[in-house]
């Protein structure tokens, strides 16, 4: 257990070494395989291709409001404000890759349905989830960067809307449902995409994973540089005020 | 069980002495129907379809809007701070808000009803709509209470408020919505929809009162 810890520990404190060259050889790799090896679809035509960035997207907008939910339960059960910057961090990627999912749906859906936008079941609970994080992202910014109760509040809001998650998919099902059933995962047996596809999806949810995770990476230490820098500021103002007070 | 009643008494209290916010919350829901039904032409032929809409739109919008401003005159009245330091368990004063805020907003979107039924000449005070009504209600004044109290100290609460808790409460808005139509006799099945509505009421409230002691302890 402690050699794991240690393991991760140790991938952490090297992340800034391994997380962009694998992340540029996994997206180089993902948009090699859609456009040039994943065989042509031959009902929906070249379209299909957004399948790699499409599906892989809403994976890792998953994980990251995943890492967003298990953060915000750091801030409130330890007050950290490290946790704070990872949770902002995970939303602000969650929300581009779950805007991704929906334009590029959006791009497929209109040759596919010949409609950009359609009220199904699977696509009103994504574009919820993406304003229930857009509103997450938006409590955080009103306060600045050490405000606690902030932290604490967005933290509330943000264990809600994951624990919603749930209830929404459930509602609007109920409401619609137009979308295709998931075909990836239907059984290993016989998988109903053909090999050379399942494996540049693959590629493709190795590449975006990582582009997610040193996205996060970068913007979860953007983060804590601004908590530093908020609080050097604070003592400075404090060093400023006693200065002027002595003389 | 006393306490929770004397926070109920107390915010009951204060909700009575500063009248104009709830008055102003009733105002707007009663507005806000006579607007719905000047832009949609409610008065024109059946109106059933639409009114479940219009009435469920306007309790989230007028519990959303009333439930930031009691809270905000807690916090920067410092009752909530003198709450917090009272020996009682937190659970027990988010219970006793939320409970007082059920009930000022039970009586506004009654009277909503009432005016509803004389407007639209459909009788809305029955027994079922009364039920959907309360375990609606209380689904989403759970969430707005903790959200309105927790929030009460933070800029642009006012505009805020709305945007947190309106996409959280896209189940409970289609579970009203269907289950009223229902009891308006026009669809069949009720039974999964006041299910979503029961479980949405349930889980609101556990999860408020698991995360507001957590988010208030000092």
């Amino acid at each position: 257990m402690s050699a794991l810890v240690r393991l991760a520990g140790r991938i952490f404190a090297a992340r800034w070494v391994l997380l962009p060259p694998l992340t540029g050889a996994g997206v180089l790799a993902l948009i090699v395989g859609a456009l040039v090896v994943a065989p042509r679809e031959v009902i929906e035509g070249d379209v299909q291709r957004l399948l790699y960035l499409h599906f892989p997207a809403i994976l890792a907008a998953y994980l990251a409001f995943a890492i967003v939910f298990v953060a915000s339960i750091g801030v409130l059960l330890t007050r950290d404000l490290r946790w704070d910057a990872l949770a902002r961090a995970a939303a602000g990627v969650g929300v581009l890759f779950t805007g991704v999912t929906l334009g590029t749906g959006m791009f497929w859906g209109k040759p596919i349905w010949g409609v950009y936008w359609t009220w199904d079941a699977r696509l009103t609970s994504t574009l919820v989830l993406f304003l229930i994080y857009i509103a997450y992202l938006l409590a955080r910014a009103v306060a600045d960067e050490l405000d606690e109760q902030a932290a604490r509040f967005a933290a509330v809001f943000a264990i809600i809307g994951a624990l919603d998650i749930p209830l929404i998919m459930m509602s609007v099902r109920w409401w619609r449902t137009l979308h295709p059933q998931p075909i990836v995962m239907r059984g290993l047996e016989r998988p109903a995409l053909p090999l050379e596809m399942l494996v540049v999806l693959v590629v493709g949810f190795a590449g975006i994973t990582l582009l997610a995770l040193w996205l996060m990476a970068l913007r979860g230490e953007a983060e804590r540089l601004a908590q530093r820098t908020a609080v050097l500021r604070a003592a400075l103002d404090r060093a400023e005020l006693h200065n002027a007070g002595g003389v | 069980m006393s306490a929770v009643r004397a926070v109920i008494a107390n915010d009951l209290r204060l909700a009575w002495r500063d009248r104009a916010g709830w008055t102003t919350a009733g105002a707007f829901a009663v507005i806000a129907v006579l607007l719905y039904s000047f832009a949609f032409d409610l008065a024109v032929g059946d109106p059933r379809p639409l009114l479940p809409g219009v009435l469920w739109t306007t309790f989230l919008f007028a519990g959303v809007f009333a439930s930031a401003p009691s809270a905000q005159r807690d916090v920067e009245g410092g009752t909530f701070d003198a709450l917090l330091l009272a020996p009682v368990d937190p659970v027990v004063i988010y219970l006793g808000k939320a409970t007082a805020n059920l009930i000022a907003l039970l009586v506004v979107e009654f009277a909503v009803l009432a005016v509803a039924t004389i407007l639209f000449g459909i009788m809305l005070l029955t027994a079922p709509i009364a039920g959907i009504v309360i375990v609606g209600t209380a689904g989403f004044v759970s969430l707005t209470t903790l959200l309105a109290t927790l929030g009460a100290s933070m800029r642009a609460r006012g505009m805020l408020l709305p945007v947190l808790a309106l996409p959280l409460l896209v189940p409970l808005l289609l579970a009203a919505v269907r289950a009223t139509s229902a009891a308006l006799g026009l669809e069949a099945g009720t039974a999964p929809w006041t299910l979503l509505l029961g479980v949405f009421a349930l889980w609101s409230t556990l999860i408020a009162a698991i995360l507001f002691p957590l988010a208030v302890e000092r």
